[in-house]
């Protein structure tokens, strides 16, 4: 039997490359920053996490890179959003060859699980535009359901990491502790605004603006992932007008051309607002993405 | 005196018992007191208890949301479980659309996905061309057909494989006849959990050879295949049954090899169609990211098989593809992408020697051969696309070659619907193939129109 030179040098090269060492903490990989940032809350000093969207960008326009597929590789624990809002981390799991994290396997979190999701009303087809079937997957805007979000990572923490379990739930507390301050602040400080509505560019809001007691006053993409047509701009603007509402959120990305147009015909206010953590530089965490929202809309009505 | 001891032995016998039955009634009234104030002081502790639990129950609902005093759900269902709910009768009677099962959950929930891709295109070619079949679409010059409606259905099979099953059908030219037939285009299994990061796709499967040929029709950058590619491979492009491994090392950096083997059915590279000498197929793919924004993908292939005539044909490839998506859009601005094949394979060298009337072989040779193509586009908007693609190929078997260069323009109104012009001019420098008596149709002149659609679920399309 021959035994190629070349072969034992790719061995001997690729060797300590390829084996996964035991490593001290859980290598966790979160389809979304908001996961992501739940995930350090109750992980700590336990926990590496990375995201393979970036808070900037439109959760439904993800490109299938094999940059992510890497990440993918070597993640212990992978944490989904589900619901139809990372349909792209699919190829990405069977792209990145890792048993640990796919479906089924320890290492496989589905967030959603247990969360109330809004549905859409009224039967469904494209006609609509992209909407989702499942429902409306920026669940993770109501920070009500980061204690459902939180068990269900701690839960998967637990299953790759048994060995810090005690240690995931003390930190779990620890952080609804802080969120349950910081609820009971947001709510105080958006209180005198309960009831007044808002116009958002994409439905991405729903869950915050339901959370707080505003109401969604109208959309601006009103076929998601179809640009507005200029007879929906004009509708809109006029139910603006006529229903004086003061407010336009959107997020980091939307189209600024249209956010500006309809701002400037109907005497609205347009703010940006993240969409998610990390979508503008403030909101580094998920406290502070929560913060950044209320205090935002807040300011946008004074 | 004796008579009244009598009466008082007969009144202490009526009167004892009378005085003891006295004596258990206070008892029992005793016991029944007690009872009574026992049922009171429970009844009292229950109404404490009740009244309690009901100032609580206030106190929380009139408490401002928490996170922490919410239901949690600390017990998930093993992975993979999802809750289930009974359908009513009012959900079962309704008309569904085509594909809400698949959406469903409970009941009634289809565990795989579904979709249907359609792909229509048309042509407009000088009489010439058409009368020689030697357009894009060859056989359909002049007309407007189906060239691919696929059904697909995808999804995990267990724990361990997933499975995807395309059927299709399409207009096709063969043997100087068109014809609409439905077949099955890929069925295959990929086993997700070998050891080692390993996954094995086996079955009837579009290879990943290159960067196009495993992208199907709907999914083209452009509206036909590179002259190349459809040069080398056919138009259906390599779709071989066998298996086909892949692994990805846990380096650094991307790094994702491919290795197959193949009967190797594809008539136009291989044709011999056997295991005993198999079609054997190999792919190297890297990946860099700049920055954010920028990323260029490279990758080679090789593929080696055996003809019809047993005589050996080798196709090695280089691609490379760069995306550039700026910061805050949804949709890349720049695509630029090529790929080079090398062709390299043993045909018989024949004459009728005897003058039978017959070719005789009477050796082999080789022919080497090379091709390439690439093409730049430009999407300012979400909805419109701009691009160029240029193609050189030296033709398989004959000799000369085939330069095409090809401006088109996308309109897409959704990401479920796209319309597609493009305006193709070949020139062919030498006739052979191409030429027929007085007809020549060595300069082509094409314009070249497509419709796509997906109904349903899709998969995403790999960088």
């Amino acid at each position: 039997m021959r035994f190629s030179p070349w072969l034992v040098v790719t061995v001997l090269i690729l060797g300590p490359w390829t084996a996964d060492g035991e490593a001290q903490t859980v290598r966790v990989v979160a389809s979304l920053t908001d996961l992501k940032a739940l995930t350090e809350a109750v992980g700590g000093e336990l926990v590496e996490v990375d995201s393979l969207a970036r808070g900037t960008q439109n959760i439904h326009d993800i490109d299938v890179r094999p940059s992510l597929m890497l990440k993918l590789r070597r993640a212990d624990l992978f944490v989904r959003n589900g619901v139809g809002g990372d349909p792209w981390a699919d190829p990405l799991l069977v792209g990145a060859h890792n048993t640990r994290i796919m479906p089924g396997n320890p290492g496989y979190v589905d967030a959603s699980l247990g969360v109330a999701i809004i549905q859409p009303a009224g039967p469904i087809d494209r006609s609509r535009g992209d909407v989702h079937p499942e429902g409306d997957p920026h669940y993770t805007l109501d920070p009500a359901n980061a204690a459902i979000v939180t068990a269900n990572i701690v839960e998967g923490l637990k299953r790759v990491g048994p060995q810090h379990a005690a240690l995931f739930d003390a930190r779990r507390q620890e952080f609804l502790s802080r969120l349950d301050a910081g609820v009971a602040r947001w709510q105080k400080n958006i209180e005198p605004l309960r009831g007044a509505k808002v116009v958002t560019y994409h439905e991405t809001f729903n869950y915050l603006l339901r959370r707080f007691g505003l109401e969604l006053g109208g959309v601006i993409e009103d076929r998601p992932g179809i640009p507005p047509s200029p007879a929906h701009l004009a509708n809109l603007i006029t139910t603006i007008k006529e229903q004086r509402i003061k407010v336009i959120a959107a997020e980091p990305y939307a189209d600024q051309n249209i956010i500006e147009l309809v701002a400037r015909e109907s005497g609205a206010k347009a703010i940006r607002l993240p969409s998610a953590v990390g979508g503008v530089k403030e909101a580094d965490s998920y406290l502070a993405l929560m913060e950044n929202l209320v205090s935002a809309l807040v300011r946008a009505f004074r | 005196m004796r008579a009244f001891a009598l009466i008082c032995l007969a009144l202490g016998v009526v009167v004892a018992p009378l005085a003891a039955a006295a004596d258990d009634a206070a008892t029992l009234r005793n016991e029944l007191e007690k009872m009574r104030q026992q049922f009171e002081t429970v009844q009292q502790e229950y109404q404490k208890a009740i009244q309690s639990l009901s100032e609580r129950l206030q106190r929380l609902e009139a408490r401002p949301l928490t996170t922490s005093n919410r239901p949690v759900v600390a017990q998930l269902p093993p992975p993979g479980q999802t809750q289930v709910s009974q359908p009513r009768l009012q959900e079962l009677a309704r008309p569904r659309q085509p594909f809400a099962l698949a959406q469903r959950s409970g009941a009634g929930q289809l565990l795989f996905d579904m979709g249907v891709a359609g792909d229509f295109v048309g042509n407009l070619v000088r009489p010439r061309a058409d009368d020689l079949n030697v357009g894009t679409f060859a056989g359909r010059e002049n007309r407007f057909f189906p060239r691919e409606i696929e059904l697909s259905l995808f999804g995990q099979i267990d724990p361990y494989a997933r499975g995807e099953v395309r059927i299709e059908t399409g207009e096709e030219f063969e043997d100087g006849v068109r014809k609409t037939e439905v077949g099955l285009a890929e069925a295959h299994i990929t086993l997700l959990t070998l050891p080692y990061g390993l996954q094995l796709k086996l079955g009837q499967l579009r290879n990943r050879w290159g960067l196009l040929n495993q992208v199907h029709a709907d999914g083209l950058p452009q509206i036909d295949r590179p002259n190349v590619l459809v040069r080398y491979f056919g138009e259906e492009q390599l779709v071989e049954r066998g298996a086909e491994l892949s692994w990805v090392p846990s380096l650094p950096f991307y790094l994702e090899a491919l290795a197959g083997i193949f009967n190797g059915d594809n008539d136009t590279a291989f044709g011999r169609g056997s295991l005993k000498a198999p079609l054997v197929t190999g792919r190297l793919r890297t990946f860099l990211e700049f920055d954010d924004a920028g990323a260029l993908q490279l990758g080679t292939s090789v593929a080696s098989g055996e003809t019809a005539e047993r005589l050996r044909s080798t196709l090695v490839g280089l691609d490379a593809k760069y995306k550039l998506i700026p910061p805050g859009w949804r949709h890349p601005f720049i695509t630029v992408a090529g790929e080079g094949v090398y062709a390299r394979r043993q045909v018989n060298v024949s004459e009728d020697l005897n003058g039978d009337g017959t070719d005789d072989v009477f050796g082999t040779r080789t022919r080497n051969r090379l091709g390439f193509y690439t093409y730049a586009e430009v999407q300012p908007w979400r909805q419109w696309a701009f691009g160029l693609r240029y193609d050189q190929t030296q033709i398989l078997l004959l000799p000369g070659k085939e330069r095409a260069v090809e401006p088109y323009v996308t309109f897409m109104p959704s990401d479920f619907l796209k319309f597609r012009l493009a305006y193709k001019r070949t020139d062919r420098p030498h006739r052979d193939g191409f030429t027929d008596g007085a007809l020549s149709a060595r300069t082509a002149d094409e314009f070249l129109l497509q419709a796509g659609f997906i109904l349903g679920a899709h998969p995403a399309h790999p960088f």
